[in-house]
């Protein structure tokens, strides 16, 4: 049988297509970044060296969360082990594609996901933009490591990537920076619900139905920003969690407020939490999640030797953190 | 949406192509118009009513002055002498009031959108000067997309019906097509309805070389943009933007790059955009002919925007030197200032006005008549200054043979055009003449600013191969051509590399900020 000229010329475009996307897999592999510490942003990727089933608090988030949910304090007083996949700009989209990710090695009892990123987006790019970009970026890793070009060596090149780095304080930022703000009356009615984009909400119920399909259960969490979170992102939020059944808490609430306070507690005038406000944020966390999940403690349990040295090298930084953060707070 | 965006690529692109290409031919030219206007709608929203009314007033006046012309060859034949005249001066006289209605209503509309801020600006800042205090309020408009580029189309289509060189479209929507023709409604080029409108209504088959050299333009202008242009302009950026803290080379150095930028992201849009359409068998204009090789400021701007040099020159220019009050202007310098300055002044005139036009028509704004009036300036000092340096040097047609010579004016244009980039790229007047003075304090600082080492050495190569490929393609090589004949493994190992030299050091993600297309704000 012999084919038609449009025939081989499709057969021809589609061979290439093939081609060419063996070699972005395969050029996307090798800029990889060598290290799990360079994988993202903040220290989420430190997640890949933890060993395998050991997390059973997974926090979802973006800079809010990485700023403002410290895991290792829930290990240290509780024995809880969590882990905060977070960084700066993460969208829903990039949260799907890496829950998927974390699934193949952890085993989480408890998914905590951090509400910012159902509305976070460049100013400079539209919601389909962004959706389109982030699901680019997880798809081919070329287009997210692509930079990574510059580290490239003729020694590391071939060199196996070592990705047994972990972080001692669990995907948490502990930020000292002190920087006030004044006007913390960023709550109030207007009587407006700000809906979740539809892509956005799209991705949303399929990270729900990936951690259903996994036996975790859903906690939708926003961590307090007097700048980018108002009550109409809460009624937007709250609409979804009610639709879906899943509980949410909303830290920037009255009910739920874990004591901010706004002249001392954010690194950057309220966009961000630093250590002091993270601590409040994580200790009310974590009593929400002992008393309505059936937590184990593992401290000093066979298999978690990694997350009691690490508990240590915790405790250990914990006076020099202190001491920054109080002279940066003017707290005697 | 950008030309360089994902969706734009890889979804819209793409799906217009394939509706395209499966509609049996009648139908191709509605796929051509639902593509364009779905870009048009996504990228400037309900701003496309701007342009369904400028395409009617155009069809409408086109068709008028079509009518007007028929019944004028059937009207004239049966008629005396003195009865043809006088008919004649009557069709004259409504084909002229046609078009000026056009002129008004398309070019009223620009006016309106774009400069009137900047007119009442000015007239405020006189007003400012009288003794009371009176000032009018300035409105703000948001530009359509590409209003500058389909306006002046429009007006093309209506002069050269006027001029019966092309027949005016029986259909509103193949005005509209012409107009709204998503390739070229954003940053142009300024093609002219007798050139694309067979391709365009009439569709030729698709053709798998014209799809597969498309698509290579396209991944050359991918190249230009996103590897070099976006690139360069986190140090512009950073250098013009914030000018009182930079000086001496910084300043140099980021006058240089916004050249090699403007040029790699104005030519590598044309690539995209003449890649594009020829993937649908549409050929439009070229825009861009190595400029870097002229050896004059003229020649430049006929190789840079040739569309908008030849279209300003066709539409404005010759019709003004050759217009009634400007043949008199010349009769009264003839009288005045003897044969030579009398002839030589009204073209004068004639090129200030179109100077001024190229400098307006990138902004409203005085900076921009300045930078008309720079190039106005160097142009008339070098046709002025032409006599005395053939008097002072008798060898100089000698050495414009001379490859040497050549070279010197291509550098001399070259320092010359950057000086004009400084101008145009600064924040206004006066910090364009404060950078220019600060050139003669050194800069102490990195000269790493925004980017670094690595960056600036893909810079240099992405500006030495910019440069190789315009020297290949002045001596007449066609190197998708030459492509094409070398054996499918190394051809598509040249594809492949170029793809992920787009990829792998675009300037795009969280390290970069890559600007929009410059052009597209005009």
């Amino acid at each position: 049988m012999s084919l038609q000229t449009w025939q081989k010329n499709a057969l021809r475009i589609l061979a290439f297509l093939l081609v060419l996307l063996m070699l972005v897999m395969a050029a996307g592999h090798y800029l990889m970044p060598q290290s799990n510490r360079y994988l993202e942003g903040y220290t989420a990727g430190g997640i890949l060296g933890e060993d395998f089933d050991t997390i059973d608090v997974l926090v979802l988030g973006d800079s809010n969360a990485a700023q403002g949910i410290a895991p290792m304090k829930w290990y240290d007083e509780h024995g809880i082990t969590g882990y905060t996949y977070a960084a700066g700009w993460l969208s829903m989209y990039n949260i799907y594609y890496r829950i998927k990710q974390i699934y193949e090695e952890q085993s989480p009892k408890v998914v905590v996901l951090c509400t910012a990123p159902a509305y976070t987006k460049k100013s400079s790019e539209t919601y389909m933009q962004s959706a389109l970009g982030d699901i680019a970026d997880e798809l081919l890793p070329l287009l997210r490591f692509h930079d990574n070009w510059k580290y490239l060596t003729p020694q590391n090149l071939f060199t196996e990537k070592d990705y047994s780095w972990r972080d001692i304080n669990k995907g948490y930022a502990p930020i000292t920076d002190v920087a006030a703000r004044p006007n913390t009356d960023y709550m109030y009615d207007t009587g407006a619900s700000e809906s979740i984009p539809l892509l956005v909400q799209f991705y949303m119920q399929r990270i729900l139905q990936l951690c259903d399909e996994h036996g975790s259960e859903v906690l939708l969490v926003t961590v307090p920003a007097a700048v980018g979170w108002n009550l109409a992102r809460h009624n937007g939020i709250a609409a979804f969690a009610e639709e879906n059944g899943v509980p949410y808490l909303d830290f920037n609430m009255a009910e739920y407020n874990p004591g901010i306070d706004w002249m001392t507690d954010s690194s950057d005038g309220g966009t961000h939490l630093n250590w002091l406000g993270a601590q409040k944020v994580t200790e009310a966390l974590g009593t929400y999640l002992l008393q309505n999940y059936a937590l184990e403690d593992h401290r000093g349990q066979p298999g978690y030797d990694t997350w009691d040295s690490d508990a240590q090298s915790y405790r250990d930084q914990l006076p020099e953190i202190k001491e920054r953060v109080s002279q940066n707070a003017g707290i005697v | 949406m950008a030309y360089n965006s994902f969706p734009y690529l890889c979804i819209f692109l793409p799906l217009c192509w394939v509706a395209w290409a499966v509609l049996p031919q009648r139908y191709r030219p509605a796929a051509l118009l639902g593509g364009s206007l779905v870009f048009y709608w996504l990228t400037a929203g309900t701003y496309t009513v701007w342009l369904l009314l400028a395409a009617a007033l155009t069809w409408a006046l086109g068709l008028g002055l079509g009518r007007l012309q028929q019944l004028q060859e059937a009207a004239l034949p049966g008629l005396d002498k003195p009865a043809r005249k006088e008919a004649k001066h009557q069709f004259a006289a409504l084909q002229r009031g046609m078009v000026t209605a056009g002129v008004i209503g398309l070019l009223g509309l620009l006016i309106w959108l774009k400069y009137l801020p900047f007119l009442v600006r000015t007239l405020n800042s006189a007003l400012s000067l009288l003794p009371f205090a009176w000032q009018v309020a300035a409105p703000s408009f948001v530009q359509p997309l590409g209003l500058s580029f389909f306006t002046l189309m429009a007006l093309s289509y209506l002069f050269d019906v006027r001029r019966g060189t092309t027949q005016p479209a029986e259909h509103y929507w193949q005005v509209l097509l012409y107009l709204s023709f998503w390739p070229h409604v954003v940053e142009g080029p300024f093609d002219r309805w007798a050139q694309i409108s067979p391709a365009l209504l009439n569709p030729p088959k698709p053709n798998y070389r014209a799809f597969t050299f498309g698509v290579q333009r396209i991944l050359w202008g991918m190249m230009k943009k996103l590897i070099i242009a976006d690139r360069a302009n986190m140090y512009v950026k950073a250098v013009f933007d914030n000018w009182p803290s930079y000086s001496g080379s910084a300043v140099v150095v980021a006058t240089l790059l916004y050249t090699l930028q403007l040029y790699a992201e104005f030519s590598g849009c044309m690539d995209m955009v003449l890649g594009a359409a020829e993937c649908f068998g549409v050929p439009l204009a070229e825009n861009f002919r190595q400029p870097f090789f002229a050896s004059s400021v003229s020649e430049f701007w006929r190789r840079w925007h040739i569309t908008l040099g030849a279209w300003l020159r066709e539409y404005l220019f010759q019709p003004v030197i050759v217009s009634k009050p400007m043949m008199r202007f010349g009769k009264w310098c003839r009288t005045r200032f003897g044969a030579a300055l009398g002839r030589s002044l009204p073209v004068w005139a004639g090129l200030l006005l179109t100077w001024l036009a190229i400098g307006l028509w990138h902004g409203a704004g005085w900076l921009y008549v300045v930078y008309g009036l720079y190039y106005f300036l160097l142009q008339w000092l070098g046709e002025v200054a032409e006599p005395t340096l053939l008097r002072l040097c008798p060898s100089l047609p000698r050495w414009r043979t001379r490859r040497w010579y050549k070279l010197w004016q291509a550098l001399r244009t070259f320092v010359l055009v950057n000086f004009g980039m400084l101008l145009f790229r600064s924040n206004g007047t006066r910090a364009a003449l404060e950078m220019l003075a600060s050139l003669r304090r050194p800069y102490e600082g990195s000269l790493l600013i925004k980017l670094d080492a690595q960056d600036l050495w893909v810079l240099v190569i992405g500006a030495l191969v910019l440069l190789a490929v315009d020297l290949l393609h002045e001596r007449g090589i066609a190197i998708r051509e030459s492509i094409a004949r070398r054996p499918l493994p190394l051809r598509w190992a040249i594809y492949c590399g170029g793809m992920l030299a787009v990829m792998i050091f675009g300037a795009y993600g969280d390290n970069y900020d890559p600007a929009a297309f410059i052009y597209a704000q005009f």
